[in-house]
């Protein structure tokens, strides 16, 4: 009973999947050389948690993202998303399942396109989905951008992303992933590019999010403090392998993979904590 | 409101378009060819002998030198060589641009198609418009019009924008490429918008200011095909044009007899193409600001 229970509260689950990249093929080899990004992972995420993936550059924690939310697809292995597969996902079930699934991206100076307004950028996905009619869209889009802190949300409107400051245009981005209320969020090291006063908001404004949505989130990291943090669980990559799952505390104070504790080594501050 | 951000950059735009000496003269140049432009549809309203086509003065018989009538002179049968220029700035200004708009539409859909779209179709066409711009457009309109008799202007300037688009469609497919995996797009795409609508709202804004730069130097080479056609005898007869007015000049034997004449066509063809590549060449600086640093310190 309470195992069937467990299984039903799944959302996002990843079955063996491997991703390779092909490196660029030569003219007379038949074979391409590979890099394996993704190793055969396995991971399955809950209904309302926050999960948090660690590893260093390379570790393939970003096209763990990509390929939730399908930028991608894995060369082999499966991703069930409330236990359907999404492999084989085309035109109106795929839209559906973009509307479920979103992204915040690494880079808030790239994740914006210059040339739309705010109001332009956070409806987009209104209209591409086809939700609502022309003024409840604007309606919602002030909401969102209310409740990601761009208050009053009419201010921000009209003006352009060149206008706004890192921190804004991150939650102008976090605007255009909620505005669908998605039911998972896959949010890629979103405060890396910023400084750490900045990041500790928008830390609290994704708790924030997450408490009033329920939504879901992968929280990919580099940072162990920020996924000590933001998360309930946290998994480590290391070169497309997951070494290790656990709770969040228990990944900290009691690391069972030596690169789990090289890691916590290498950060500065749990040193003196522990 | 919502367009004062692009008010101001079009503003600080054109402040750094018009302090380069080359812009300035560019414009000042234009500026001048587009008052005789404008100014040929009035001057047949003055007399009907100041048409440029078909308006013969009833007195001259032969090709006259400057006077107070004509005041460049006229041609061999009487008709006035100022009204000929002036027209022919206003062909030069309408052959110049459509086909720089024709091709430059054409270069960048293709551009971008091949770009976003990539592999096997970005493959074929680009090789399609290697095949292209290897092509002579001039050797190319001359055989056509030697096949099919002369041409009326608008082919003529069709035919040119078809052979000077591939030039256009790898610049833009190569900012196509640059934009292609940048956030915005892949943001888009997980939002589920469509390819088109992709291509039409986060792509096209991005590369367009690079196509209105590209669309200045296919004016200068439309109008130089044109003249050339025309001169070597394969325009469209009934269009007065500069490249006609130096086909006429040398057809009647007056190449080393008039000067006023000759000189005139010439002299504009000439300075309006180098208008046209100096307003390019300013443009440039404008939409990239490596240049403007290099400017500023050589």
């Amino acid at each position: 009973m309470e195992k069937a229970d467990s299984k039903s509260r799944i959302l996002v689950e990843m079955k063996q999947v491997t991703k390779a990249y092909a490196s660029r093929k030569k003219l007379f080899t038949r074979s391409s050389p590979q890099v394996l990004a993704l190793n055969s992972i396995d991971l399955s995420i809950a209904k309302g948690e926050v999960f948090g993936l660690v590893g260093q550059s390379g570790s393939g924690k970003t096209t763990t993202g990509r390929l939730l939310v399908k930028l991608e697809s894995p060369t082999a292995g499966e991703i069930f998303f409330n236990k359907t597969p999404i492999s084989q996902l085309k035109g109106p079930g795929l839209k559906t399942y973009r509307s479920r699934v979103q992204m915040i991206f690494q880079d808030p100076y790239q994740s914006l396109n210059p040339h739309l307004s705010i109001a332009e950028t956070v409806l987009e996905p209104l209209i591409v989905q086809k939700i609502g009619t022309p003024d409840t869209r604007t309606e919602k889009v002030v909401h969102t951008l209310d409740t990601v802190g761009l208050s009053p949300g009419e201010a921000f409107f009209n003006r352009y992303p060149h206008q706004l400051s890192g921190g804004q245009r991150q939650r102008v981005a976090i605007a255009r992933a909620i505005v669908l209320e998605p039911q998972f969020i896959v949010a890629d090291e979103p405060t890396s590019m910023l400084d750490a006063t900045i990041a500790i908001q928008l830390f609290q404004l994704l708790e924030q999010i997450k408490e009033t949505f329920g939504m879901t989130f992968l929280f990919i990291t580099h940072n162990l403090a920020a996924a000590r943090y933001m998360c309930d669980r946290i998994a480590v990559i290391h070169d497309g392998h997951i070494v290790e799952v656990n709770t969040a505390d228990n990944i900290i104070r009691h690391p069972e993979h030596p690169y789990t504790k090289q890691l916590i080594k290498v950060q500065p501050g749990f040193k003196y904590t522990r | 409101m919502q367009n004062k951000y692009f008010v101001s950059r079009f503003y600080k735009g054109w402040q750094i378009f018009i302090e380069n000496p080359l812009g300035k003269t560019g414009v000042i140049i234009l500026s001048v060819f587009m008052i005789m432009a404008i100014a040929s549809f009035f001057v047949p309203l003055i007399d009907p002998m100041y048409d440029p086509m078909t308006g013969i003065d009833p007195d001259i018989k032969l090709s006259t030198g400057p006077g107070l009538t004509h005041w460049l002179g006229t041609d061999n049968v009487g008709r006035d060589i100022l009204a000929q220029l002036l027209e022919g700035a206003k062909v030069a200004f309408i052959v110049g641009l459509s086909s720089a708009f024709f091709s430059i539409v054409i270069g960048t859909l293709i551009g971008m198609i091949a770009g976003y779209t990539g592999g096997i179709i970005d493959a074929i066409l680009m090789r399609f418009a290697d095949i292209i711009m290897v092509l002579p457009s001039l050797v190319i309109l001359l055989i056509l019009a030697s096949l099919f008799g002369q041409f009326n202007i608008w082919i003529i300037v069709f035919i040119i924008a078809i052979l000077r688009w591939p030039a256009v469609s790898r610049v833009i497919r190569s900012q196509t490429l640059s934009l292609k995996h940048r956030p915005f797009i892949e943001a888009s795409r997980v939002a589920g918008a469509s390819h088109v609508r992709i291509v039409l709202r986060h792509i096209m804004p991005n590369v367009l200011p690079l196509a209105f730069l590209y669309m200045t130097f296919r004016v200068t080479s439309a109008i130089l095909v044109e003249a050339a056609l025309s001169f070597l005898g394969f325009g469209d007869p009934s269009q007065v044009s500069w490249g006609m007015m130096l086909q006429w000049v040398w057809k009647s034997g007056h190449m080393f007899q008039a000067p006023y004449w000759l000189i005139p066509p010439g002299l504009c063809i000439s300075l309006l193409t180098l208008a046209f590549y100096m307003l390019g060449r300013a443009m440039d600086e404008v939409l990239d600001p490596r240049l403007r640093k290099e400017g500023q310190t050589g």
